[in-house]
């Protein structure tokens, strides 16, 4: 069910009921999803092992629906029990390799980690991806020392399994995580704890998006009909879909040069080149 | 009963058009307006222009839109070009929108009268006609330069009867009929017919084909307007086919004198002009 491997994910969203007093845990969570969550933990480590079940259970079925990964916070006998994708470990609880069989080889393990010591290690011991945080001062994780964005930048150094930055990361502040190298971002009370968790999770994947965008491409200043444009886009395509205007019957010319349509998606654009948009409109 | 009389098919650029008469399809009031001067024009080409896309705007303008279903024959232009090369990039540039390889070289020498540079023009002809494209120019109603379009490769002339839009009808019928004399190929008058008479006016004189846009477009009623002037062309060609009699001086009577009730000194002639 899952379109896109695992490792591709973005936004990792985690449960936290007590941030939504009186809205139901699995309907609240469908929101993240239908925002574009690609990756869902269930933690509740107050519960009893029953009720744990029960949840774990719920979104089990929910996260296959959407093709979401499904990950149980620390107890991996319920991971097993509703066959989840993976559990996630804290820095205290069992090692990975007890971890590892226990769920077997086709199972996700994570490890929450405060320092880079810590990363390189759950990266040896075979993690398959790390939290890195917390980044700020949260709620969620109270008492704990902010590792600050400063780890976040030696995680994206050194470590080359996936990373998720966690840890008080809001809207406010995610571009400041961005820009310190993370390209996963988890949030639980500034997704869950929100009035709207859907349009929460589409304005933290914009962030990402346009993050990676810059990133794989800078910006790129280009000749549009005549007057100096901006782009992010990579290819020709790109760009007049960034441009709103994928739908019309538009010829492409590039440096005097006319683009069929079938080679826009292989004609990188380049800083300084000089494009023309045309069609047709009424004429004698 | 109305009897209906087929006229000869026009052939031009590989095809075969039963209606004589091309619409271009700017400044009607409305797309669906325009959509219904189509039908009652009965046309089978229609002209359009090329633009940059209007890239704050979501909304698909493309006057194509709605036009492909009808298996029209499209004629874009070059309006906006003012050389040669950019008639030809123009050219090309359409081509690419997959829409065959008509062309209407449209190179404008004036702002104000918007008549045709002839130099550019026959520059643009000849390397369009060279590339493969039905070279269609758009000309001044010089029989010269039309015949030197026609041996650059044009493949119809299309000489103005006056300035675009200006809707003054035909100024100089005297070269249009010297044009469509010489001419090889079609003669399409375009530009400056002003209603259904001038249309009529010049099919009579022999042209193959009219193009027409403001008068119908910017007519109160443009669709009553586009029939209009499909039966005038109509009626202008079938009367060119027919042949009209030669003009003359003085009466002749629609009946023979001979055996007229009375005698008048007068009537002895024989009625001929001089």
């Amino acid at each position: 069910m899952t379109e896109k491997p695992w490792s591709d994910f973005e936004l990792y969203v985690i449960t936290a009921s007590s941030n939504h007093p009186g809205k139901d845990l699995v309907e609240v969570m469908e929101q993240t999803l239908i925002g574009g969550a690609d990756i869902l933990q269930l933690r509740n480590k107050t519960g009893p092992w029953e009720s744990v079940l029960q949840e774990a259970a719920a979104l089990r079925e929910l996260t296959r629906r959407y093709g979401v990964p499904f990950i149980v916070n620390d107890y991996v006998d319920i991971a097993i029990q509703v066959d989840a994708d993976g559990v996630h470990i804290g820095q205290d609880d069992m090692p990975i390799a007890e971890a590892r069989r226990l769920l077997g080889p086709g199972k996700l393990i994570g490890v929450s980690t405060h320092n880079l010591e810590q990363a390189l290690k759950a990266e040896r011991d075979g993690a398959d991806y790390i939290g890195v945080g917390p980044v700020y001062p949260t709620d969620t994780k109270p008492g704990r020392a902010a590792v600050t964005t400063s780890y976040v930048t030696e995680a994206a150094e050194h470590i080359r399994i996936p990373f998720v930055a966690i840890g008080g990361i809001t809207l406010d502040n995610a571009d400041l995580v961005l820009e310190a190298g993370a390209r996963r971002l988890c949030a639980v009370s500034a997704i869950v704890g929100s009035e709207d968790p859907a349009d929460a999770c589409r304005s933290f994947l914009e962030k990402i998006g346009r993050c990676k965008a810059i990133e794989r491409n800078a910006v790129t200043t280009i000749k549009l009909n005549g007057e100096k444009h901006q782009t992010s886009a990579g290819n020709l395509e790109e760009l007049v879909r960034e441009l709103g205007q994928g739908h019309k019957r538009i010829v492409a010319e590039l440096n005097g040069v006319i683009v069929s349509k079938g080679m826009w998606a292989d004609t990188a654009i380049q800083s300084g080149v000089d494009i023309e948009l045309i069609q047709f409109v009424g004429g004698g | 009963m109305l009897a209906s009389y087929d006229t000869a098919v026009l052939r031009l650029g590989g095809r075969e058009l039963r209606s004589r008469f091309f619409l271009g399809t700017g400044r009607f009031p409305s797309p669906a307006v325009m959509q219904q001067a189509l039908d009652a024009s009965g046309v089978e080409v229609i002209t359009f222009a090329v633009r940059r896309v209007d890239l704050d705007s979501y909304e698909d303008d493309s006057i194509l839109q709605h036009l492909e279903e009808r298996g029209l024959h499209f004629l874009p232009n070059t309006s906006g070009a003012s050389t040669a090369e950019e008639a030809v990039r123009i050219a090309r540039l359409a081509r690419e929108a997959g829409l065959g390889n008509w062309i209407k070289i449209e190179i404008s020498g004036s702002p104000v009268t918007l008549l045709p540079d002839p130099i550019e023009t026959l520059k643009a002809t000849e390397l369009l006609a060279k590339e493969g494209f039905v070279a269609l120019p758009y000309t001044s109603d010089d029989p010269i330069l039309c015949k030197r379009l026609e041996e650059a490769g044009a493949a119809a002339v299309m000489p103005g009867a006056s300035p675009i839009g200006t809707g003054l009808g035909l100024l100089n019928p005297y070269n249009l009929g010297l044009i469509i004399e010489e001419a090889k190929v079609p003669v399409i008058v375009d530009a400056g017919i002003g209603s259904p008479k001038d249309a009529a006016e010049a099919m009579e004189l022999g042209a193959s084909a009219i193009l027409a846009n403001t008068p119908v477009a910017k007519a109160k009623d443009p669709v009553r307007m586009a029939r209009a002037f499909a039966m005038a062309i109509e009626a202008g060609r079938l009367a060119y086919e027919a042949g009209r009699i030669p003009k003359k001086r003085y009466a002749s009577a629609s009946s023979d004198p001979a055996g007229s009730l009375f005698r008048h000194p007068a009537m002895s002639s024989t009625g001929e002009g001089y």
